[in-house]
């Protein structure tokens, strides 16, 4: 209940009895300027002029038809259709003896102007105010009484010319004051509006913790239904601090732009209770995955409201600011089905999210608040529902705080959710990482164990390569040493000579010479069973060998017959039995000279000569000598009709060689043509020099 | 009467062919006996024999070497040795007689049997030109080969000629130029031996080749493609070696 408002109108009532007595006449109002006035209603003594269509100037104010009519003044607010725009003249009398002043009073309006005649036909403008011009400080609330100065019995006329723009008035009456009373009535206004001031300021302190809040908490944990609350409470909170702007005698924050609280009014409210909401309610819910239909519902209002605003604003600047309340009430009524079914189909999912609960009861807080507003509210405002908001009811305001509270809380819940979602999440993360490092582990064990035991599976197939290189190679070595020796075998007896042998016995048989059949017979056993049993051995003994040789050269002597003879001569101080030679050294040198000694033509007979000498204590010099055709006329002879060579020879010499080697022995053998010392002289030389061990 | 001259530098082996001869062969006469290649063709030309021993290893020279002093195409030759193998695969080329020593009654006898036979059908034959022509070159380097034929006359053919040769159970068969074909009498086996050191490679159990006729080796399918539009198989196995030896070529 508005108390000063009660008690002015108490006063405007007293006070309007007495111009009905005191008044000698309608026209001019005579007051002792000395007396007290408190508030004197000068309804019935103000002329009026209403100018529908703004046509009227200053210049035309003498002409203009000023008239008696009280229908334009409303001690109340009262809604707007039209522009206002009306001119009040007052004449009035001092009918005091002393000049003082007095203040004449109608209330706070949009656009005002104080002025008097100057005497010479125009006017002089005293005051210029108005709640869209003045952008005064605190003392601007002082312009709104225009001083009426008159001297002792002076009669005055003054004008004042009110343009009302917006969808609503504020209470319109005429009324005097004198100073005393006047600075009451500020003091009383001054009171009268500290209220309604501070609970808008709380109010506004509470946004402002709860944008920071929001906005805090949008940075640890950034999403986007946290801006969208964060813009709705700004909104709200610029919204109520330009409602401060209108409140006389208050702080105010803006009051350098006269103008903002007329833009940032119907479009805040659009603002904050429709887009913001909306678009707030689409990402908090995550419409788009529960109820996409709703959340096209809700994207479609959202980008309406977007549009009313802009076009609201481009109005505005236009100069017109009752088209967008009309359009905002239309808005207002048509959106109020859709919206009740949309919370009523929220309600019914209360079960599936937790979330819509906070929405819906945000929502639903200020929704029936502001009906509840709507159904209590006494001030004549009509039946438009921009009343609602008009001035600034306490229900609404705990509507909107329950609203943003709700919200706040429903973000909380939201964050825990994300918040418990994310740590779930990292939980499972946390879990995953450890099963993988787990399985990392794993199959690092398994590879390392994959690794060692290919590793040693290399090492052992290394192993066994070289083993079987080793195998190989040792298999090779033994080969060709068998090889070498078979060869050996082979070139000390002659398959030619063993064959002519056995050629000789069966002559001898068919001859029936047994005799001589097993002479030789025996011979060949023994020269056999040596040849195996020597080559078996690398070293035999001197005198082995020279039994050996005997009995091989007597075997060719019976091929031969007595075409050739042989001579072994022994150094008498040579011990045979205890000196060392290679097994079968000689042996293939034997051969040789045989079989040279019988290609001489020139002898008859070949002459086979061995000896055996010790050059010094350890040396044995061994001389084969034969008086063939030579070595050299040999192997030009043997070379012409084929590439025949003396393979025991020269496998002889590689044994040779390869004993040198395996046992260190230093055997020299030396082949001498004889033609080559004396050309007279036919023959070879073989001599073979074996150091004693 | 068949008359034969020995030729051998041992006392021994003359003695003893002359009593086989005069043992078994009673057919043939042994005019006359030489020790050394100098005197046997001495011999030769003085006695014009239908026949002659020769020992392969003399002191003064081989056998070959008499040969090829007094050959005029008017004798058989049948060669005597203790053990050579230097000269085999020569005489195996020319397909003409040989006796080891210590000399058995069997291969004297199918000796003899098989040169009385060729001289009662006077065949007149380049066997000992091939023998020479052959005689002292590397087993590689070697151009002609006889052919007994089961039947018929025996052939001469260049080594080079021959495509490639297939074994049968009594025959070998001889694929030559212009899709001519020759059959031998020797078994396959005798012809793997023979040709083991030359050009050839035995690509089946029963096909032997001339690596240079080989004109491209599908390794795929394991096909030849010999000179003449001949393919052959090849085994898996032995392909791999071909186609080393065959690029060595």
């Amino acid at each position: 209940m508005n108390h000063p408002d009660r008690l002015l109108s108490f006063l405007l009532f007293c006070c309007s009895l007495l111009p009905f007595t005191a008044a000698t006449a309608q026209d001019t109002l005579a007051v002792d300027f000395t007396s007290p006035v408190n508030g004197r209603d000068l309804r019935l003594v103000t002329g009026v002029y209403h100018d529908e269509d703004e046509a009227f100037n200053m210049q035309d104010l003498a002409s203009l038809p000023f008239e008696n009519d009280t229908s334009v003044f409303h001690p109340r607010k009262r809604p707007l259709y039209h522009v206002n725009n009306i001119w009040l003249k007052l004449t009035i009398k001092n009918t005091g003896a002393a000049d003082t002043s007095l203040w004449f009073f109608t209330g706070y309006h949009d656009e005002m102007e104080w002025f008097t005649p100057d005497g010479d036909g125009g006017y002089h403008s005293l005051v210029r105010t108005g709640l869209m011009t003045d952008n005064g400080n605190v003392e601007r609330w002082g312009h709104y009484a225009f001083p009426v100065k008159a001297a002792a019995g002076e009669t005055k006329t003054y004008y004042l010319h009110i343009v009302n723009h917006r969808y609503r008035e504020n209470r319109l009456m005429p009324v005097l004051y004198d100073a005393l009373h006047y600075a009451e009535h500020r003091h009383q206004y001054a009171d009268h509006f500290k209220k309604e001031a501070l609970v808008i300021q709380i109010l506004i302190g509470m946004l402002l913790v709860l944008l920071c809040i929001t906005l805090i908490n949008y940075t640890q944990l950034p999403d986007r239904s946290s801006l969208y609350f964060a813009a709705y409470v700004l909104g709200l909170i610029i919204f109520f601090a330009l409602r401060l702007e209108s409140k006389p005698f208050q702080l105010s924050f803006f009051h350098y732009w006269p103008m903002l609280k007329y833009y940032w009014d119907i479009p805040a409210i659009l603002f904050c209770f429709y887009l913001m909401p909306l678009l707030f309610g689409n990402i908090f819910l995550s419409l788009r995955e529960r109820f996409p239909l709703m959340e096209r519902c809700y994207r479609y209002g959202a980008v309406l409201c977007a549009v009313l605003i802009v076009l609201f604003l481009g109005i505005f600047a236009l100069g017109e600011y009752q088209v967008p309340a009309m359009i905002y009430s239309w808005f207002h009524m048509f959106s109020i089905i859709p919206l009740g079914i949309s919370l009523f189909a929220l309600a019914r999912r209360t079960r599936h999210h937790p979330l819509i609960r906070f929405f819906l009861l945000g929502s639903l807080s200020v929704f029936l608040l502001s009906l509840w507003s709507f159904i209590v509210h006494r001030e004549p405002v009509g039946l438009n529902s921009i009343q609602e908001l008009t001035a600034p009811n306490y229900i609404i305001l705990l509507g909107i705080l329950a609203q943003a509270m709700f919200y706040a809380a429903g973000l909380s819940y939201r964050n825990k959710l994300v918040h418990q979602e994310r740590t779930k999440t990292q939980e499972m993360l946390i879990r995953q990482l450890n099963r993988n490092k787990e399985l990392q582990r794993k199959l690092n064990e398994q590879l390392e164990e994959l690794v060692k035991e290919q590793t040693t599976e290399i090492l052992r197939k290394n192993q066994e390569l070289e083993e079987q290189r080793k195998l190989q190679l040792d298999v090779e070595y033994s080969k060709k040493l068998a090889e070498i020796e078979l060869k050996a075998i082979r070139a000390q007896i002659n398959p030619h000579f063993i064959f002519n042998c056995l050629n000789s016995i069966q002559l001898f048989v068919m001859q029936r010479d047994y005799e001589h059949a097993q002479k030789y017979l025996s011979d060949f056993s023994y020269l056999i069973r040596k040849t195996l049993d020597f080559s078996r051995r690398n070293f035999i003994s001197l005198a082995d060998e020279i039994t050996y040789l005997n009995t091989y050269l007597g075997l060719e002597k019976m091929r031969f017959e007595q075409k050739m003879s042989y001579e072994i001569v022994i150094d008498p101080v040579i011990a045979a039995a205890e000196l060392e030679v290679p097994a079968m050294l000689l042996q293939p040198y034997v051969e040789n000279a045989v079989k040279h000694g019988m290609t001489n033509t020139d002898h008859s007979c070949g002459l086979l000569m061995i000896r055996f000498n010790e050059l010094e204590s350890d040396m044995l010099e061994c001389v084969i000598e034969d008086n063939g055709i030579g070595i050299e006329r040999s192997k030009a002879l043997r070379s012409m009709p084929s590439h025949h060579q003396s393979s025991g020879m020269e496998i002889s010499l590689n044994r040779a060689e390869l004993l040198n080697k395996m046992y260190n022995t230093g055997i020299q053998i030396e082949i001498i043509d004889k033609s080559s010392k004396q050309a007279s002289n036919s023959g070879t030389i073989i001599r073979i020099l074996i150091p004693q061990l | 009467m068949i008359r034969a001259i020995i030729i051998d530098d041992e006392r021994n082996s003359r003695d003893i062919i002359s009593l086989m001869l005069g043992k078994y062969c009673p057919e043939i006469e042994a005019v006359g006996t030489a020790a050394n290649c100098r005197e046997g063709i001495e011999q030769i030309r003085r006695h014009k024999p239908q026949l002659v021993f020769l020992d392969l290893e003399m002191p003064d020279g081989t056998g070959f070497d008499v040969l090829a002093g007094a050959y005029d195409a008017s004798f058989e030759a049948i060669f005597v040795t203790a053990f050579e193998k230097r000269f085999l695969h020569t005489i195996r080329l020319s397909e003409v007689e040989l006796i080891l020593k210590p000399i058995d009654k069997e291969s004297l006898l199918q000796a003899v049997g098989t040169v009385m036979k060729r001289i009662g059908q006077q065949q007149q034959h380049e066997r000992y030109e091939v023998l020479l022509s052959n005689f002292g070159k590397p087993e590689s380097d070697v151009r002609q080969l006889v052919l007994p034929s089961s039947e018929g006359p025996e052939a001469v053919i260049s080594i080079d000629d021959i495509y490639y040769l297939e074994g049968y159970t009594e025959k070998t068969v001889f694929y030559l130029p212009d899709g001519k074909v020759m059959a031998s009498r020797r078994p396959f086996r005798y012809y793997t031996e023979l040709f083991a050191n030359m050009r050839f490679y035995q690509t089946t159990n029963h096909q032997m080749v001339q690596v240079p006729h080989i004109q491209r080796i599908d390794q795929e399918q394991n096909k030849l493609h010999l000179k003449g539009d001949i393919v052959l198989d090849v085994t898996d196995r032995r392909k791999r070696e071909l186609v080393n030896i065959w690029k060595q070529g």
